[in-house]
């Protein structure tokens, strides 16, 4: 297997060596594993109708270095396991150059693996589990879009802006991503002076959030934060507005507790909320205005940060391929790292030491069923260190 | 001493409150389910899906600008016919399977829930929907803040149960579906159409989950998958309670809800499932016929 590959690879860097018009001839094939059936479908939606918009545009102006790009897409079904075998495919059968497009954390983690075992490069454009570029970073994978601990640090800010020496209830989802997002918001929370007056993890799917509401009640917080997602939104909060509960309490949470799906079933309970983020269609800057009609002429939809994030993969592709000179994945990773490139949410650095993208980010509030932005912090402040000590 | 009452005032008070109109909520989905398993001896899966389309007519009449208060009659009248033929065209046909009717039932009714679900969400979409609260607003009662809403769904869904009591325990078509509950040979003997009196009970079953579907709709909110939400508490509620007893289904729904809202304050409420089904257990482990008998049996 192994020799195969490398004389896979040999045979790459000749014809990469070769003559400019036979490089000319051959695409760029990206490989795109996503969730395209399942529960992520809608994510998956956004990440083709990115990915697809970009490479139609660069296509359309040259391409890269003159090849133009062929996108392969494989279904991960949002299972890790699924999605290792389809990139294994992909991988081995297309001989794909890069992957992008894992949706789900764990299929991320799994697919970097393999990619790391091949010798491949690949990048998320999704996935908010912070481990990615930290503790369990991996020198072939990057990640272009803000991972949890950048939404939490920008929401972080905000809030003690808001109300200094606040007393703060948590409540989340009890599964990994909750505890997880609850962990590190109460983290920063904390380090800002915050008073941390109880937490609470609901079972997914909870019918009656007011059984909580006693626990709520007897905290008497200023500020609650929540991570739960869906349905699960809509009765919390509608709930918490029944019981008179949300009164002039400040409501935060993660950036996927109240999306376009959940929206108008809260109707009113929702205003106020505020959460941080690294994109919002609101972002006023000529390359956000003309990107967001752009895609609204393509799809008849309007992209989110997961849409957006992956035209941005696009071009930090590019970007780098055409910086190293060849796609050879370890000149292309020594390319990527400490890349800044063009994105509609403007420019962005690839951090070399851990492979996560830094970009300013947003917190929006929710004001009569729209997101508006509120409030702004600069990259380097919402990053943070670098954890990632594999590389 | 002040902070004592504080808490019983505060915090425990509203909790018993809404622990109160949970359990009314949970009776109500589980009152059509006993009926149904007490009578045709029937373990009906799709109860839940039942609830689900109740819940979406609610929302898409709801839309078509039908007052809700037409709705809380209306709906019940649409599902009762959906029922009778469900029970007639469907569960009649494998019903006479003998020692596998327990078997053949419930993969027909459950065929039948994920058919509903389906349906549901080819139909409406997956966007989780809301109507608005009917009665808005709060009152407060000795400090205790309490949304008219759930006050309203205590009062009315107690009426509920008390009406469904009448008529089983107290007119002539009770007495028919509780002697084909005894002994349906017997009953059949003795005059009474057993069939038609099995799919008129299904069909009142059914229209009880459409019901809870329209009353709850405005608390816990519309979408696909939400027949699964009740259907398991609500079949603790059957067993612990007695299979097809009213006042068993009441009592043990009641209780079930209040062990859950008074436990959370304390524990972490994830514990509160695990509680409930633990006291599951241990009902039919000590006493395998429930806190109260059969219907017709007792």
């Amino acid at each position: 297997m192994k020799t195969k590959l490398k004389g896979i690879l040999a045979v790459t860097a000749i014809a990469l060596s070769g003559s400019g018009a036979a490089i000319a001839q051959e695409s760029v094939k990206i490989g795109v594993v996503t969730p395209i059936s399942g529960t992520y479908a809608p994510i998956g939606q956004q990440v083709r109708w990115g990915l697809e918009l970009a490479t139609k545009q660069v296509n359309e102006a040259g391409g890269i270095a003159g090849r133009q790009i062929e996108l392969i897409f494989e279904d991960s079904e949002a299972n890790p396991s699924v999605a290792v075998q389809r990139a294994e495919r992909l991988f081995e059968v297309e001989d794909v150059d890069f992957l992008t497009g894992t949706v789900n954390s764990g299929a991320t983690l799994a697919v970097g693996q393999l990619a790391e075992r091949v010798g491949k490069l690949m990048a998320t454009t999704v996935s908010f589990a912070d481990s990615i570029t930290a503790g369990q970073c991996s020198p072939n994978v990057f990640r272009v879009n803000a991972r949890a601990g950048q939404q939490s640090a920008a929401l972080a800010a905000w809030v003690v802006e808001q109300k200094p020496n606040a007393k703060v209830f948590y409540l989340g989802p009890d599964y990994e991503m909750g505890r997880s997002t609850v962990a590190a918001f109460k983290e920063k929370m904390t380090e800002f002076g915050a008073e941390d007056v109880g937490e609470l993890f609901a079972p997914l799917d909870s019918q009656d959030y007011t059984q909580y509401f006693g626990q709520i009640r007897a905290a008497q917080p200023d500020v609650l934060y929540t991570s739960v997602a869906g349905n699960d939104t809509v009765r919390f909060l509608t709930q918490m507005q029944e019981f008179g509960l949300l009164g002039d309490m400040l409501v935060v949470g993660a950036s996927g507790t109240i999306t376009s799906q959940n929206i108008t079933a809260i109707g009113d309970a929702a205003n106020g909320f505020g959460t941080g983020v690294g994109y919002s269609t609101r972002i006023d800057t000529p390359e956000n205005n003309e990107f967001v009609e752009q895609f609204r002429a393509a799809y008849d939809a309007d992209p989110d940060l997961y849409g957006t994030d992956s035209y941005g993969v696009i071009h930090f592709y590019k970007a780098a391929a055409e910086k190293a000179g060849s796609l050879e994945p370890d000149a292309v990773r020594e390319a990527m790292r400490d890349l800044t490139w063009m994105t509609p949410q403007g420019e962005k650095l690839m951090r070399g030491g851990d492979h996560q993208a830094q970009q300013p980010m947003y917190v929006v509030q929710i004001n009569g069923g729209s997101f508006d932005i509120v409030g702004k912090v600069d990259g380097e402040t919402a990053l943070g260190a670098d954890l990632c000590e594999r590389f | 001493m002040d902070s004592v009452l504080f808490y019983i005032q505060f915090v425990l008070a509203p909790q018993m409150v809404t622990g109160l109109a949970l359990g009314v909520a949970v009776v109500l989905v589980a009152l059509g389910l006993t009926i149904i398993f007490g009578l045709l001896d029937v373990i009906n899966m799709a109860h839940g899906e039942f609830y689900a389309v109740g819940a979406y007519l609610a929302v898409a009449l709801g839309l078509a600008g039908i007052n809700f208060w037409v709705l809380l009659l209306l709906i019940p009248l649409i599902m009762a016919p959906i029922g009778y033929a469900v029970e007639r065209g469907l569960i009649q046909r494998v019903f006479n399977t003998g020692e596998d009717r327990h078997v053949t039932t419930l993969l027909l009714t459950f065929g039948l829930a994920m058919v509903i679900e389906e349906f549901i969400l080819i139909v409406f979409g997956v966007e989780t929907m809301r109507p608005a609260s009917p009665i808005p607003g709060a009152v407060e009662i000795f400090g205790l803040f309490l949304p008219n809403y759930r006050l309203f769904l205590i009062g009315f869904g107690l009426l509920v149960v008390a009406g469904v009591a009448v008529a089983v325990y107290r007119t002539r078509f009770g007495s028919m579906v509780r002697a084909a509950a005894f002994d349906r040979n017997m009953a059949a003997s003795l005059g009474v159409p057993v069939s038609r009196v099995y799919a008129l009970t299904f069909a009142l079953g059914v229209a009880l989950a459409g019901l809870a579907g329209v009353l709850l709709a405005p608390i816990y909110s519309v979408f696909p998958t939400m027949g699964r939400d009740f259907i398991f508490i609500a079949f603790t509620v059957v067993i612990a309670g007695g299979m097809g007893s009213i006042a068993g289904a009441v009592v043990a729904g009641l209780l079930l809800t209040q062990v859950q809202a008074v436990s959370s304050l304390f524990i972490s409420p994830v514990w509160s499932q695990p509680i409930v089904f633990g006291i599951m257990v241990l009902v039919l482990v000590l006493r395998p016929q429930g806190l109260f008998g059969r219907l017709g049996h007792a």
